[in-house]
This record gives structure tokens, sequence and C-alpha cells, in this order.
């Protein structure tokens, strides 16, 4: 599809200016995203091409402005909710729950 | 639905089996051949870029077969069949203001690519 993750001729976007030592992770969240995608692929539910096209439908003005773990976040999220094994309703009440432990 | 055990993870994951597939599909093209990339622009998932379509490139290696992600991402099956190291100079892609020194090499499978 003609999405965002083409971005192959765009300008603007600045200089690819890579990380001296960058390291595989540079948040802990971003370590169990990507744990969780692919202890969740081992489910056989979905192949690794079927991934990317999950992380290539993000909305384009949004898969722009976040990072490369979030994709893989929203990518996820949009397999386990197309093959029925979360609801997005299960995931807003849990989300609230995590807000409601950060907040007490 | 069987979830991969811990005990298992790391045999499993050094194990890959990657995209090749070991079956014997004619390939549609040989080294040195031009070739003609298509012009589409699915809705579907596909590895071949919109700066790249339409251009004439060439044959610059056979990696050998491999599955389809255009199909395999739809769930529509492997549809086995080679992938090509294909090369483009920069003025074919980016026209004749881009250095004449500049090219690209793209992995392409035969379904994007006709004789040109």
């Amino acid at each position: 599809m003609n999405g965002a993750h083409d971005l192959g001729g765009m300008h603007g976007l600045g200089p690819i200016d890579p990380e001296t030592d960058e390291p595989v992770f540079h948040e802990e969240w971003e370590r169990r995203c990507f744990a969780i995608t692919l202890a969740t692929g081992f489910l056989g539910q979905w192949n690794i091409d079927m991934s990317r096209y999950a992380r290539e439908r993000m909305h384009p003005g949004e898969y722009l402005r976040t990072s490369y773990y979030e994709h893989w976040l929203h990518g996820l999220q949009t397999l386990l909710v197309e093959k029925g094994m979360l609801t997005e309703d299960e995931i807003a009440a849990r989300m609230a729950e995590l807000a409601g432990e950060q907040d007490s | 639905m069987k979830a991969l055990p811990a005990k298992d993870v790391e045999h499993t994951l050094q194990n890959s089996r990657g995209a090749r597939v070991d079956e014997d599909v004619p390939a549609k093209f040989a080294v040195g051949d031009r070739v003609l990339t298509r012009n589409f622009n699915p809705v579907g998932h596909t590895r071949l870029p919109r700066y790249a379509r339409g251009r004439h490139g060439v044959i610059a290696r056979d990696h050998g077969v491999f599955i389809f992600p255009d199909t395999h991402a739809l769930g529509e099956g492997m549809k086995p069949q080679h992938l090509y190291s294909v090369h483009f100079t920069g003025q074919e892609l980016w026209g004749p203001d881009a250095s004449r020194c500049n090219g690209v090499c793209m992995d392409l499978w035969d379904d994007y690519l006709d004789p040109a």
C-alpha cells in the first residue's frame, strides 16, 4: 500500500543521523513490546508479512509522528484485535487500570 | 492455540526458516536481463516501493525461491517465486538531475517484473 512507511523520495525529514553505539532498545517497554510481538507470533495466528502490513496500515500522520517500536506496538494491537484475541474494550480497560496504578 | 514454551524459545529462534522456499520454481529472468517494474498501487502489502514502479532495471543476482509477501500478507498463500536483486541507475529513478554515480539494488520478486 502507498503508506507512510514507503518514504523513498520524500523531502524534508532531515539527514539520517546514526547514533554511536546505538542500544538495541532505548526503553524497557520497547524490549517488552518486541518480546510480546515474537511470543504472540508463535501462536500461529499470523505471519511476518501480515505483521508488516499491520504496521503499514497505521494512519500516515500518526506513523510519521511516532517511533519505531510504537509502530510495532500499534501493529501488534491491530493483529490481536483482528484475530479476536483481544477487544478494543479490553485494551482500554487495562490502559485505564494501569493509569490508575500510576496515579496512586 | 499453542503457545511456545520458554524452554523452546532459543532453539526455535535459532532455527527460524526465514522466507526461503525449498521448491523448484522456474525463474522468469537471468542475470543481465533488462526488466521493467510494474506500475500498480495495491491497498494490500507490497515490497515494490512507489519510486521504483514503472522503471527499467537490470537483474544483478538471483537469490533463489522465496515466499511472495504480497499474497502472504493477505493470507492468500505463499506463491513461491524467484527473488532477484535488481539494479536501477539513479537517473532512471530520480531523473536527469541525479548523479551518474548513484544506483540502487532492490530485492524484487518475479511478479513485480516484466521483460524490457
